[in-house]
């Protein structure tokens, strides 16, 4: 009977995914040609582009994915049949990006349109599909993440991509790149590492004294209500003030501008999530087993490092889980008060009307913040794992 | 006692480690735009290739990170409009800011008093509000000046406006263009944006979108060329004057006294047409802001 359910509602998320995937190819531009970066482009639908041949395999993988989908019960043969497609979805944008750059120009754009995002989404989405159906261990959706890595960076590293507008804004900022990918990365497991250090404690401090607990979750709610872009500004000034009169802080590092404000701010924001997951985590250990081991004589930190804390564990890391995936997106913010990171690039193509410099910002990260949820999930699925 | 002058003294040392460490290399920042990012370079650049020590803070954010960044000590020089003074000083409508040298003046003299903050050499360049129109339409109608643009719609010239719901709400704006110039656009001549930017409008003109012909756009965009559009002159001074000026703050300036003569020539020859085609090279090809400041001071000469 479940066996039945399962299949009858794949089928429809099968329709849902190649109703849309057809819609996209056929009416969505796949490419646009831009005689520079701010042009208006000409759109290139993937019909008007059959007489390449990478186009032409893409064309018939498509189809070849869309009757797997809603014909094959087998999810490996789907997950392959897919994996392939996405190659080749890959494979043709950077061939036909390169088909139409002029001999030598530096100025050409040439920026996937939504039909190749929809198919990329439509792809990802029959993939991850298929994945979840193979019920793979946590380490092998690891291992899953990191084969699809390799993918992509076999087609970044061979050069097929080169001629796409945004691999052409990458050329241009390649050590800029680097630097604030790594700003990134510190800002971000930086905050976390901060708030699991004053969360948990606070968190347990909660759920051992309820009275504190209603107003300090309150308070950290509050917290979440302030705009992200507000809060990074109303830092400058406490913290600018600190610095020009306090020498010790300035030493210390610590200025209106930069990573100070910015990871305070994201601290603040991240301790809700883990203060909360916390308490909850705490809250679901049965009391028998806690009253088993004060009657075999454990002490209250005993009980706490011993029965409680493991056992909140995966409560506790889906806490984390949510705090590292909300700062990796609020980090890009702290671009505009000098905390750096992807986010300038965002902004400084938002002010140029650059979409291909605001993918370059966008796109990787999209993906650390995806990564960083799968590899956290494998995680806590394998901790929970033996207890269940 | 003995304990608490300890600490004192430690503290002190600190300071005084600190300040040194601040008076070696000079903070550059600028505001996160395009041009901004282009001035910041080109102040960083010149100011490395004399010896002068910086600390990149270029692109740092908007105009009052900036500017709180500046008077907080954080960074030590950027560029900066003349005519912004008047905001950050409250005196947004005083007739000064429409002249250069007067608004320049002002500024100077402001900033000084308030923030001991020297404003060097100005650009001869004025960013400010301004409109221009398809290089098509110009040509056929001989359309150099906003005189000329207000001759030619007063008599019946079908030009149509894409602008801001700012530029065209905002009395010194555009009312004060059509006061001054004796035009009137009608309401079905004009396409308001809500919260367009001059990149919007300058887009809107260069596809014609629902018929657009003229576009509110400041005056060194670096769009503006690509989009083939010309920048009609103020010729009666109707809006403030936004001149890029490097300002500094003094303490900085005392320590390295160079400073004003080495920007002094270099702000001088960037003129709105140098910035426009400057900007351009970073807005429309996508080059990066530091190779576009490097090859200018090169062709320049400022730089070997």
């Amino acid at each position: 009977m479940e066996e039945t359910l399962a299949v009858r509602r794949l089928d429809r998320l099968g329709v849902v995914l190649v109703v849309a995937g057809v819609a996209a190819a056929a009416l969505l531009p796949f490419i646009y040609v831009k005689a520079n970066r701010i042009a208006s482009g000409k759109p290139m639908l993937l019909m008007q582009l059959l007489d390449q041949p990478s186009v032409a395999i893409l064309t018939l993988l498509l189809v070849l994915s869309a009757c797997a989908v809603l014909f094959l019960e087998n999810a490996y043969a789907r997950l392959a049949i897919s994996t392939l497609c996405l190659a080749a979805l890959l494979a043709a944008i950077g061939f036909v990006a390169t088909s139409f750059t002029p001999e030598g120009s530096t100025a050409a754009r040439m920026t996937p349109g939504g039909g190749f995002w929809v198919l990329l989404a439509v792809t990802s989405l029959i993939i991850s599909d298929a994945l979840v159906k193979v019920r793979p261990r946590p380490w092998m959706r690891v291992a899953a993440l990191a084969a699809y890595a390799c993918l992509l960076g076999i087609f970044l590293w061979s050069g097929l991509l080169d001629s796409l507008s945004i691999m052409r804004e990458f050329a241009n900022r390649g050590d800029q790149f680097w630097a604030e990918a790594w700003t990134h990365v510190e800002l971000a497991f930086g905050s976390l590492a901060i708030s699991v250090a004053i969360g948990l404690p606070l968190g347990i401090v909660c759920f051992w004294v309820p009275k504190l607990r209603a107003a300090l979750l309150q308070g950290l709610s509050l917290i979440q209500t302030i705009p992200s872009l507000a809060l990074f500004g109303l830092l400058m000034l406490p913290l600018g003030y600190l610095a020009t009169h306090v020498p010790l802080a300035a030493a210390v590092g610590i200025s209106g501008i930069g990573a100070a404000p910015a990871l305070i701010a994201l601290v603040l924001y991240s301790l809700l999530p883990i203060v909360a997951n916390t308490v909850v985590g705490l809250e679901g250990v049965d009391p028998a087993v806690r009253d088993a081991a004060a009657g075999m004589g454990l002490t209250r930190r005993q009980i706490l490092t011993g029965i409680d804390l493991p056992l909140a564990l995966p409560v506790i890391l889906t806490g984390i889980r949510i705090v590292l995936v909300q700062a990796i997106g609020l980090v890009t913010v702290a671009a505009l008060i000098g905390g750096g990171g992807f986010g300038v690039f965002i902004f400084q193509g938002l002010g140029q009307t650059a979409m291909d410099l605001v993918l370059l910002g966008a796109v990787p990260t999209v993906i650390f913040a995806f990564s960083s949820a799968v590899i956290l999930d494998a995680v806590a699925d394998s901790i929970r794992g033996p207890a269940a | 006692m003995v304990m608490l002058k300890r600490i004192a003294l430690a503290v002190s040392l600190c300071a005084l480690t600190a300040g040194a460490v601040q008076a070696a290399d000079v903070v550059v920042s600028s505001k996160i735009d395009t041009e901004g990012t282009l001035l910041g370079n080109v102040i960083a650049l010149a100011l490395n290739a004399n010896g002068i020590k910086t600390k990149d803070r270029i692109a740092l954010g908007a105009t009052p990170v900036v500017r709180k960044a500046i008077t907080a000590g954080e960074i030590d020089i950027y560029p900066e409009y003349t005519g912004n003074a008047g905001f950050f000083f409250n005196k947004p409508d005083d007739a000064a800011w429409k002249n250069i040298q007067q608004g320049y003046d002002m500024a100077k003299k402001l900033d000084y008093d308030a923030n001991k903050i020297v404003w060097l050499t100005p650009s001869p360049a004025n960013n400010t509000w301004a409109i221009a129109v398809r290089n098509d339409v110009a040509g056929k109608n001989n359309l150099k000046s906003m005189s000329d643009f207000g001759k030619w719609v007063a008599g019946g010239g079908e030009a149509k406006l894409v602008a801001s719901a700012e530029f065209v709400n905002t009395a010194g704006a555009l009312p004060a263009f059509q006061t001054t110039y004796g035009f009137a656009l009608k309401p079905e001549q004009e396409i308001v944006l809500s919260g367009g930017d001059t990149a919007a409008t300058i887009k809107a003109a260069a596809d014609q979108t629902n018929g657009a012909n003229s576009a509110m756009v400041y005056g060194t965009d670096g769009a503006i060329e690509a989009a083939e559009l010309t920048v009609l002159e103020d010729d009666k001074s109707v809006q403030q004057v936004y001149a890029p000026t490097p300002i500094i703050r003094e303490e900085v300036l005392k320590a390295n006294p160079k400073i004003e003569e080495i920007l002094a020539p270099i702000f001088k020859s960037l003129t709105a047409d140098e910035l426009r085609k400057l900007n351009g090279k970073i807005q429309v090809d996508g080059e990066p802001a530091k190779s576009v400041a490097e090859a200018y001071l090169k062709e320049k000469g400022f730089l070997k």
